[in-house]
């Protein structure tokens, strides 16, 4: 049930500015329901973002971090249209990737 | 992968994450303030937005329609700056509806859903994936990012309705003696570290009417006005408020109306 | 307004719409359609909890609109009728137990209605907290309510105190008729004696309240 990530990169000089939010449960597993029954664990295991195509950023994430998490980072040598991709995939095997072009400074 | 690699990884994540987003603050100093626009600028109901949309646009219910004929006041399926004129009358239920109510009587009419069991879903648990109707709301509203609320009384409901709300915002009961006033009609207040708005101020009153629908963040959901004002209730010891009672759209018609001016901008962002 | 306006204004009212002349009802037409409002558009476990609704003279004198002001004779009622309320303990104990009071003080919980259940625990929270700074160095304290920090050091623990403390919180409008402060146990909300252990832990020098 992946549902898509809302992703925001804007060029400041050379560096782009990226942000992203994600709708994600990430249960910890530790969690108890009304009915006292334990949650399972469900949550982002590795979150790889790529500019035009090479990699730089590989994160692996543990239950730790909060539901619908958000993400910013900062890539050096960006133009505007450059392709930004995000790819989360989480314990289940849910997987999902979407991407925007690095949008050009106001 | 072993557990340091793990932490490493994660804490570089969390450092990009931070300085990333930092430089970009106007203000320096306030942790408070500098997290608050760090949530305002990256807030995870903008998520619910595409989620309204294709709930709006989706044939649904037992009459597989769409909204989009729906009136909300400015002609079928016409949503650009509609929630800056409600609430208001709407001839053919011949009362003053809030775009929740108003949301629900399309609901019924057009999607032919029962109004008893959207009523019971409007609201989400907290930590669950929230409602159609929350989605739906804050789609709508964000049609109006930018606009002015613009709440107008011309039809004698709309004055009835208005002073009704006014009337109830002093209203004093229960075990607790409070009305709205009592938390909300003074500056700088707060119930333990919670700010509470001050309403009786413009200012104030313009910031509850353009903030809400709001993902409310201990929840992990999109919460709306109806919510908001029911949750009131809840901690005043009070019985409990029917959503899209008259009411609801009578304290928001008050709300509205002494907010007019400001400028919608959802999902606001709520603790 | 009596009756005959009434009746002509709800028969011209549509005449008037169409001519645009829409206008505010006056008090009395406000006073009663919010009130048909208030009676429809609630709901709770039992009727009796729907009756928390219903207001007493008090808090209708007290709800006043806007910046209207009580009168003298308004005032004079409210604290008569605040005054004839209070109840003390039956064991005449006005101070109890500050580490008592401490708990109920930072307790904000008790008696609020949800998903058609109210939530019952063995005694309702003193809420004092959620408006008032009690112990010095605590952060998580509301600031609607005036500071209480060091408030037996200002004022001493005698009889006096003890009974001013008390009646204040039974009933503060004996005191400062319709203020923002909840009449804890003239309303029920508190007991006697839970209201004498906020009094220990407001008055007793060994209360955090009161560390130097």
């Amino acid at each position: 049930m992946a549902e898509p990530m809302k992703i925001r990169a804007t060029l400041q000089g050379d560096i782009a500015d990226v942000r992203i939010l994600f709708l994600h449960p990430m249960e910890t597993g530790t969690r108890k329901d009304s009915k006292g029954d334990i949650v399972p664990r469900h949550f982002i295991q590795n979150v790889a973002v790529t500019h035009n195509g090479k990699t730089v950023l590989d994160g692996q994430w543990s239950q730790a971090i909060s539901r619908n998490p958000f993400l910013g980072l900062r890539v050096k040598g960006a133009k505007a249209g450059d392709k930004i991709s995000v790819t989360w995939t989480d314990n289940k095997g849910d997987t999902r990737t979407d991407e925007v072009a690095v949008a050009a400074a106001l | 992968m072993p557990r340091k690699q793990n932490s490493i990884t994660a804490l570089a994540v969390v450092c990009l994450a931070t300085w990333g987003a930092a430089p970009a603050m106007a203000q320096s100093g306030d942790p408070l303030a500098v997290g608050r626009q760090m949530l305002a600028e990256d807030n995870p109901g903008e998520l619910w937005i595409e989620r309204g949309k294709t709930l709006f646009h989706q044939k649904r219910g037992p009459q597989d329609a769409s909204l989009e004929q729906c009136d909300f006041g400015l002609g079928p399926g016409k949503l650009e700056g509609a929630t800056t004129r409600l609430p208001r009358y709407f001839p053919d239920t011949d009362r003053v509806q809030d775009l929740e109510s108003r949301l629900l009587t399309c609901m019924v009419q057009l999607q032919g859903f029962n109004r008893d069991d959207i009523v019971k879903r409007a609201i989400s648990p907290a930590g669950s994936n929230g409602s159609d109707v929350e989605a739906l709301t804050l789609y709508i509203t964000s049609r109006s990012n930018g606009m002015k609320m613009n709440v107008s009384l011309s039809h004698q409901k709309e004055y009835d309705m208005y002073k009704a709300g006014e009337y109830l915002f002093y209203r004093r009961s229960g075990q607790t003696d409070f009305a709205c006033v009592q938390c909300h009609g003074g500056a700088n207040k707060r119930i333990r570290l919670q700010d509470l708005i001050h309403m009786t101020d413009k200012k104030g009153v313009q910031e509850v009417v353009s903030t809400w629908p709001a993902y409310r963040g201990a929840h992990f959901v999109v919460r709306t006005m109806q919510w908001r004002l029911s949750d009131c209730f809840w901690q005043m010891r009070l019985p409990e408020l029917t959503y899209a009672s008259d009411v609801s759209i009578a304290l928001t018609t008050y709300l509205h109306y002494q907010g007019n001016g400001a400028v919608i901008k959802v999902p606001g962002f709520k603790r | 307004m009596n009756k005959t306006w009434l009746k002509w204004a709800a028969v011209s009212t549509p005449a008037l719409i169409a001519l645009g002349c829409a206008t505010y009802p006056d008090q009395a037409t406000t006073r009663q359609v919010a009130e048909k409002m208030v009676s429809e558009d609630f709901t709770a476990p039992t009727p009796a909890l729907l009756k928390r609704l219903v207001q007493d003279r008090s808090q209708q004198v007290c709800s006043k609109i806007g910046d209207a002001k009580l009168t003298q004779e308004e005032a004079a009622e409210v604290v008569k009728l605040a005054r004839d309320s209070i109840r003390y303990p039956a064991a005449g104990k006005l101070v109890g137990d500050w580490k008592v009071g401490e708990k109920l003080a930072l307790d904000g919980a008790g008696d609020r209605i949800q998903g058609g259940i109210l939530e019952k625990r063995k005694e309702n929270g003193g809420l004092c907290q959620n408006c008032h700074a009690l112990a010095p160095g605590e952060i998580n304290v509301g600031n609607v309510g005036p500071s209480l920090t060091g408030y037996g050091l200002q004022r001493g623990n005698s009889e006096a105190i003890a009974k001013l403390t008390y009646e204040r919180i039974y009933n503060g409008w004996a005191y400062a008729p319709c203020s923002n402060m909840p009449r804890l146990g003239a309303t029920g909300h508190l007991t006697p004696e839970q209201i004498s252990h906020m009094v220990a832990y407001l008055i007793d020098p060994q209360s955090p309240v009161n560390t130097k």
